[in-house]
């Protein structure tokens, strides 16, 4: 694996753009993007997400800056009876302009007795360069900062008590196997991948630790996180809520993203190692690529190029790799050597890591190489379209759902079909 | 500060954008913090034709960087016309953080006779808050100030200039194609098409033209009076929408152009009796379908104003309220907008807007796509016409011309039956 550094401009959709997908994934949240008509642009332009949260948006004046409070106050207004949680997220002009949108939360939280959490969308990563996800990254680490932090005794206690009620309905399924695990393991991610975590909590399950929750919630309750939790991080682009997790005392298990067969069964061997369980996933790993047998047949083979900007490109290559594709090159707009250590070690000695690749470099490789199919981030898929490529998009996987043994097997299964749709439109005679 | 539910417009830079993307020759560096540049996701999933926006982003970065890796803003301006031989001018758009880093920028470069390096338009009025189709309008006039030849000739025979809607404007490529269909009837060819479809030679050229065209006066408005005040190219601003509007505007233009009445009288009529169905639905339905029906239309300036007046006196609505959500142009649209409403009113926060609507009680919603939830509130018939809409319509349809004017029968009928 080498990795090369071409300090370009890549394409890379606005982090803002997951406002809606994220307010919807928050129910009973209301998300209030601090700003001016910049970020609100942003949000409104792309309109994806579901329904649940509700989004506002504090458009400043830069005439007339807000005075200290001001914020504070409309954001109770704003949430009057029908939320239960408030999100402020800062972004760039609202610093530029003097709003401290950490106090505002504060403040809002001690006027209305509310949850409130300020999310920074804007402050700097150790590495240069942005990521279409950051604002995942940086909402899961405010909701961390907002579990309740309890001592290893009691958090010990409180995964007792999960295993008794079960977490998504799944917990009764192993309750006639004796638990072994010592520490709670709390999952993170899977925000904008509906169902990913119930998968792993299963899997888990099934290994003997029982899941003390996940963040973010599918209910109402944040987990506990702190000091002896053991954080299972699912998501690569995640460094700063795993940073927050590791602040709080908690362990975060540095292991392979769950994401393709062997990256599950490596997460849920070490997770399960971290929490004091001991399994082996060899043979469940090994049945899985013999189930998967068909579709792995359908990518062997396949040249793939990654052009995404969502930061999952590095564990899907990897799995794409290990299921016969020949992975030609990983555009990576930014990279965390630190935190993804173990993903780019098993990434394999033929694959090409492009950190900070600059878009027009990529369509001139791509039209070199002529992949078989580019994942391509939303500003380079038309053009790629336009000559004759054929084109998925990272959000594509994630919304997907591409945890798991059974991500894998979604992930094999968006391939092959847009393969066969391609089959398809090629063989019909216009 | 203010809490908003929406906005109806994207800051300057986002205006400025759209603009270049419209003009060939024109390449946009956009000054902003990385991942800000969300202008080629935005082309690439509304306009669909597989071409790449002509931006390049100088990524304002705090901290460390490397020395080849761009972010200096100088640089990055001066390898535009390296890294794009095709680029003939390169505009600077500032987002609104990088407006409020206070930074200094290069000074403008106009096109040297002989020089190699594109012109350098700066936007240097560029402030934030700034709505987008402000900016739009400004930028194409330091485009055209830059670039307009002096001392052309007039040409041959009576042309003129179509200021049109830039790119993402709802059937924005179809108005300037009917409106150039009817200038050809009359004997009018059309010199350029500006900003959509143009080109920097074109622009060169603008002066040629006997008179301009203004079909979007929000973007057209301010490069028109500079040719009219330096170039001496007369204009037409009657709204082109309906078949009153679009046959006031020929007459106008025949009389810029110095064209028969006669004959252009003729094709209007003719006209009216083979294309435009918008007369004919008013007089087909009984008075009753529209008696005592009230409208709602909002939007930006020309299209709320020519569906007003169209709604109100073509058809027979009354127009309870009409407004608009470009503040900048307040005076001008109430002016307009008394002539068939007293309704009329300014308004960029969407829950006002949509208590103006609510406060008009009317039977039919026609405005941007934000009106949507209050049409759907009221239960009545909603039509999305004026920017901004959801819709991407591979096959565009006008609104303007007569074309247009059936079009905006055949979607009345749909949603009055």
């Amino acid at each position: 694996m080498t990795i090369l550094n071409e300090s370009g401009i890549p394409d890379v959709l606005h982090p803002l753009h997951a406002v809606n997908g994220l307010a919807g994934r928050l129910p009973g949240t209301l998300v209030i993007v601090v700003g001016m008509r910049s970020e609100a642009h942003v949000v409104r332009s792309f309109p994806g997400g579901g329904p649940g949260g509700r989004v506002r948006f504090a458009i400043l004046d830069p005439r007339d800056p807000p005075q200290q409070g001001q914020l504070a106050n409309l954001a109770v207004d704003a949430a009057g009876r029908r939320a239960e949680k408030v999100l402020l997220v800062g972004s760039r002009t609202a610093a530029a302009l003097g709003v401290d949108v950490d106090f505002e939360a504060r403040l809002a939280a001690r006027k209305s007795g509310l949850t409130v959490a300020a999310v920074d969308a804007d402050a700097p990563y150790a590495n240069p360069g942005a990521l279409s996800t950051d604002l995942e990254d940086r909402v899961l680490a405010a909701l961390v900062d907002l579990c309740p932090k309890r001592r290893t005794s009691e958090l010990v206690e409180a995964a007792s008590q999960a295993k008794r009620t079960g977490f998504f309905g799944l917990g009764g399924r192993n309750r006639e196997r004796p638990a072994e695990q010592g520490r709670p393991v709390v999952l993170l991610g899977g925000a904008l991948s509906p169902g990913s975590a119930a998968d792993l909590v299963a899997e888990l399950a099934r290994t003997g630790v029982e899941a003390a929750g996940v963040v973010p919630p599918t209910g109402d309750d944040l987990p506990p996180v702190g000091e002896g939790t053991v954080v299972a991080v699912m998501d690569p682009n995640l460094g700063t809520a795993a940073n927050a997790a590791r602040e709080r005392g908690a362990r975060v298990v540095r292991t392979l993203m769950p994401i393709g067969v062997d990256g599950t069964a490596r997460f849920l061997q070490d997770v399960a190692e971290d929490a004091g369980a001991r399994t082996s996933e060899v043979m469940r790993a090994r049945s899985v690529w013999e189930e998967l047998g068909a579709l792995r047949g359908r990518v062997r083979g396949k040249r793939i190029f990654f052009a995404g900007d969502t930061g999952y490109e590095v564990p899907l290559a990897r799995f794409l790799a290990d299921a016969g594709a020949v992975v030609l090159e990983v555009g990576a707009p930014r990279l965390d050597r630190r935190f993804l250590a173990e993903e780019l070690q098993a990434l394999g000695s033929g694959v090409d890591v492009v950190v900070s690749p600059d878009w027009r470099g990529q369509m001139a490789r791509i039209e070199e190489s002529n992949p078989d199919v580019v994942v391509a981030s939303a500003g380079l898929h038309a053009p790629l379209v336009a000559r004759g490529h054929l084109c998925r998009g990272p959000e594509d996987f994630v919304r997907a759902g591409l945890h798991g043994y059974e991500g894998a097997r979604r992930i094999l299964e968006l391939f092959a079909r847009t393969f066969d749709r391609a089959e398809a439109l090629d063989a019909s005679s216009l | 500060m203010r809490l908003l539910k929406d906005v109806y417009e994207g800051p300057g830079s986002h205006g400025i954008l759209r603009l270049a993307a419209c003009i060939g020759g024109v390449h946009a560096v956009l000054r902003a913090a990385p991942g800000e540049a969300y202008l080629p996701a935005l082309y690439g999933s509304r306009e669909r034709d597989g071409l790449a926006a002509a931006v390049t982003l100088s990524p304002l970065q705090d901290g460390r960087r490397e020395i080849y890796a761009p972010g200096d803003l100088s640089q990055d301006l001066a390898g535009v016309g390296r890294r794009h031989p095709g680029a003939e001018a390169v505009i600077l758009a500032r987002s609104e953080a990088a407006l409020l880093s206070g930074e200094t920028i290069p000074a403008p470069s106009p096109p040297q006779p002989g020089g190699r390096d594109p012109a350098l338009v700066t936007c240097a009025w560029e402030s934030p808050g700034m709505g987008e189709t402000e900016a739009a309008d400004l930028a194409l006039e330091d485009l055209v100030r830059t670039h307009a030849r002096k001392g052309l000739e007039r040409s041959p025979y009576p042309t003129v200039n179509l200021f049109g809607p830039p790119v993402f404007g709802p059937g924005a490529a179809a108005e300037y194609d009917e409106a150039e269909r009817l200038l050809n009837l009359v004997g009018v060819e059309v010199n350029a098409r500006v900003p959509l479809g143009a080109t920097v030679e074109g622009l060169r050229r603008l002066p040629r033209a006997w008179g301009n065209v203004l079909l979007y006066r929000e973007v057209g408005e301010s490069a028109t009076l500079y040719l009219q005040d330096e170039h001496k190219v007369g204009r037409v601003t009657t709204p082109m929408i309906g078949a009153a509007g679009t046959g006031a505007a020929l007459r106008a233009v025949a009389e810029l152009c110095e064209l028969d009445p006669k004959f252009v009288e003729r094709t209007v009529w003719s006209e009216l009796a083979r294309t435009s169905k918008l007369p004919w639905y008013a007089r087909l339905k009984p008075p009753e379908t529209f008696a005592g029906l009230k409208a709602a239309v909002f939007g930006d300036f020309t299209y709320p104003l020519g569906l007003g007046y169209a709604l109100s006196r073509e058809v027979g609505l009354d127009v309870a309220a009409c407004g608009t959500y470009l503040t900048h142009l307040e005076r001008d649209f109430l002016f307009h907008a008394q002539t068939f409403t007293e309704g009329g009113f300014v308004e960029d926060d969407p829950e006002r807007v949509a208590n103006k609507i609510v406060a008009a009680r009317p039977d039919l919603v026609v405005g941007t796509e934000l009106e949507r939830a209050v049409a759907t509130d009221l239960d009545v018939p909603f039509l999305p016409l004026c920017y901004p809409t959801a819709g991407r319509p591979f096959v565009e349809n006008p609104l303007m011309g007569y074309r247009g004017s059936s079009i905006l029968a055949d979607r009345l009928d749909e949603a009055l039956g």
